[in-house]
């Protein structure tokens, strides 16, 4: 009974000085906001990132020239650096020696934003011009949806056909006008549409069917941005999936010419290598936003304790009166604990619907459903509380004990 | 019954430190209350009076020397206890009011109870009565910003009435106050002492302290004069 009066009292006083207290709850609910944000976007990026990177088909693997991510800096960047190009004789001859292991091997060589046109319409400069193979699709999950996809004596022959992403279809013939057959502009270069694609959908927040591709063979005949090749191998099962893996290990070593004493100069991509790149980037930005919310609820416990003192110096008088009636000290430090809670807890409550709603903010964007994160919000529940109580205890307890004969003394 | 002592002080000392010398604020005070006394506390500034009524109170504790109130001995009791005493035996009047400017007569008046632990409906009728009493039945709901200086210090005694206490404690209660209103509030405490209750005042004025039954002269931390009228 005499706690429901005590927190009444604790209100009400809050209430008193509404821009000192709200300056007060800003601090914690900024702390707990980027601690809440960080945590929900990235909960909702790792779900977007597990579906996406996951890309890759089953028992399949890519060699590239480098990492997905790089971490670190100096001498392993230089190294990086340094790599040189796949080349397709070296793809051609990895082929060669890998064959009678895999089930499927494809190249891609990559160009990133072009634009491509067809009659009046044009797609944002943003389209992927890809050179591929017949088992691009395969190694890449993609279906044809209408027409053919890309055939060997393309390859062979080097020929102008190219199949489209869905996206890239529905911009150029949004009508629903069949792009088999006709003529489309790439960077000047003509194609013979031959097929599209099935719709895949987005994955890191970005279209995968916004894309032409070519057979590679004409890419690396006209197209002058050479960059590195990635093969895609698949496995002849899941239990040859590992030694395969060893084997194109071994098969890359020797197309790339490489001496015993050389360190592989490629990289393995397999989902896990993905999945597992992506969670290091996670592990590092969750770590820094942790520290960085850590300090700012820091701060915000400092600012805490610092207005309770201003408070308990303020009302020196009333706890005076307090005492002279009766007020035992319990009920003093309750009431002053209870002021530093409220206002730790407001803000904390504040900084998860702001910090949640930021976070899926990034949850929408990415086109993923909305995200809870339960355990971080009730972590910063019980850390906003802790700081409350933590830094509100010594105002608290100076004010239960002040003498109530000097409290009473008129200044 | 008539002659039962409320309050029994035996060679009461207090001594404070100021530097290296040690002052006798009280020495050795020999002095006791009994029910229903009305009692006028003297003296000039220094002279030890508003030590004595801040050991009366409870407020405080004394450095030597025997207190005991209503049979309770005080001078050995610890901060909480001191606390439990003030709420239920003692009512304050202070010369300053004293009120908390942010709740209104009502809830001023009732807070002794809160810490007592009333439940809210008995509460505020108590609070009620109380204020009935003290002829504030138009300006329960004010604020005491909203009051005048007479009404404020009679919304104090109500709050000081509210609980029972044996001994009502007032601290120059006109000193602040006017002509006129000093005497409408010297009539209230008339009017409750003679309804039983004990009244001990703290005062330097002689007209004032002409309304009580017995006047106790204080010089020097020693009782210079004790004399009953």
């Amino acid at each position: 009974m005499l706690l429901r009066e005590t927190i009444i009292q604790a209100i009400s006083s809050l209430a008193v000085n509404k821009l000192r207290s709200w300056l007060t709850i800003m601090g914690v609910a900024v702390g707990v906001f980027s601690i809440i944000a960080v945590m929900t976007a990235l909960d909702a990026v790792d779900k977007s990132v597990e579906s996406g990177l996951t890309s890759l088909g089953a028992n399949t693997f890519q060699i590239q020239k480098n990492p997905a991510t790089v971490f670190g800096s100096g001498h392993s960047r230089n190294l990086l650096a340094n790599r040189k190009d796949i080349t397709y004789q070296q793809a051609l001859l990895f082929k060669k020696n890998m064959q009678s292991q895999a089930r499927t091997i494809g190249f891609i060589i990559i160009s990133p934003a072009n634009q491509a046109k067809y009659a009046n319409l044009s797609t944002n400069p943003d389209v992927t011009l890809t050179g591929g193979d017949e088992n691009f699709s395969l190694a890449n999950g993609f279906t044809v949806a209408r027409g053919r996809n890309i055939a060997e004596n393309d390859i062979r022959y080097a020929r102008n056909t190219a199949v489209l992403g869905s996206e890239v279809a529905e911009k150029l013939f949004p009508s629903g006008e069949n792009p088999q057959n006709r003529f489309i502009k790439v960077n000047g270069e003509v194609y013979n549409v031959v097929g599209v694609f099935e719709k895949k959908g987005a994955a890191f927040g970005q279209s995968q069917d916004n894309f032409v591709l070519i057979p590679i063979t004409r890419y690396l005949d006209h197209i002058n941005e050479k960059s590195s090749l990635s093969i895609t191998i698949e496995a002849l099962s899941r239990k040859q999936y590992q030694l395969a893996i060893d084997q194109a290990i071994g098969a890359m070593r020797l197309a790339r010419g490489l001496s015993i004493k050389e360190k592989n100069d490629f990289e393995i991509r397999t989902n896990e290598s993905l999945i597992d790149s992506f969670r290091d980037i996670k592990i590092a930005i969750g770590t820094g936003a942790f520290i960085i919310s850590f300090m700012a609820l820091l701060t915000a416990g400092v600012g805490i304790m610092n207005i309770m003192l201003v408070s308990v110096t303020e009302r020196t008088r009333e706890i005076g009166i307090r005492k002279s009636i009766g007020a035992p000290r319990r009920t003093i430090l309750q009431q002053f604990l209870l002021e530093s809670f409220f206002l730790s807890l407001v803000g904390g409550v504040i900084g998860i619907l702001a910090g949640t709603t930021a976070g899926n903010v990034v949850a929408w964007k990415f086109n993923l459903p909305p995200i809870f994160p339960w355990i971080w919000i009730t972590v910063s529940m019980v850390v906003c509380s802790g700081i409350g109580m933590a830094f509100g205890l010594f105002p608290a307890w100076k004010a239960a004990n002040l003498d109530p004969v000097e409290a009473l003394r008129p200044k | 019954m008539e002659n039962e002592a409320v309050i029994t002080m035996k060679s009461l000392c207090k001594f404070y430190e100021m530097g290296d010398q040690v002052v006798h604020a009280l020495d050795a005070i020999n002095l006791d209350f009994e029910r229903n006394d009305y009692a006028a506390i003297m003296g000039p500034s220094g002279s030890g009076k508003s030590t004595l009524m801040n050991i009366i109170g409870c407020l405080d504790t004394p450095t030597s020397g025997s207190y005991e109130l209503n049979h309770q001995s005080v001078a050995e009791m610890d901060d909480d206890e001191l606390a439990r005493i003030r709420n239920k035996e003692i009512g304050f009047v202070f010369q300053t009011f004293n009120l908390l400017p942010r709740l209104n007569c009502l809830r001023n008046v009732e807070l002794p109870l809160i810490y007592a632990g009333v439940p809210p409906e008995e509460r505020l009728q108590r609070a009620e009565e109380a204020l009935i009493k003290v002829g504030l039945k138009e300006r329960m709901t004010h604020k005491p910003a909203e009051l005048s200086g007479g009404q404020i210090q009679r919304v104090a005694i109500a709050r000081a009435l509210i609980n029972k206490p044996s001994i009502i404690l007032a601290d120059e209660p006109t000193g602040n106050l006017d002509t006129a209103t000093s005497h409408d509030i010297m009539d209230i405490f008339g009017a409750l002492s003679n309804a039983g209750n004990t009244i001990i005042l703290i005062t330097h004025e002689e007209d004032i302290a002409r309304y009580t039954r017995r006047i106790i002269r204080l010089r020097d931390g020693k009782i210079e004069s004790d004399n009953r009228q």
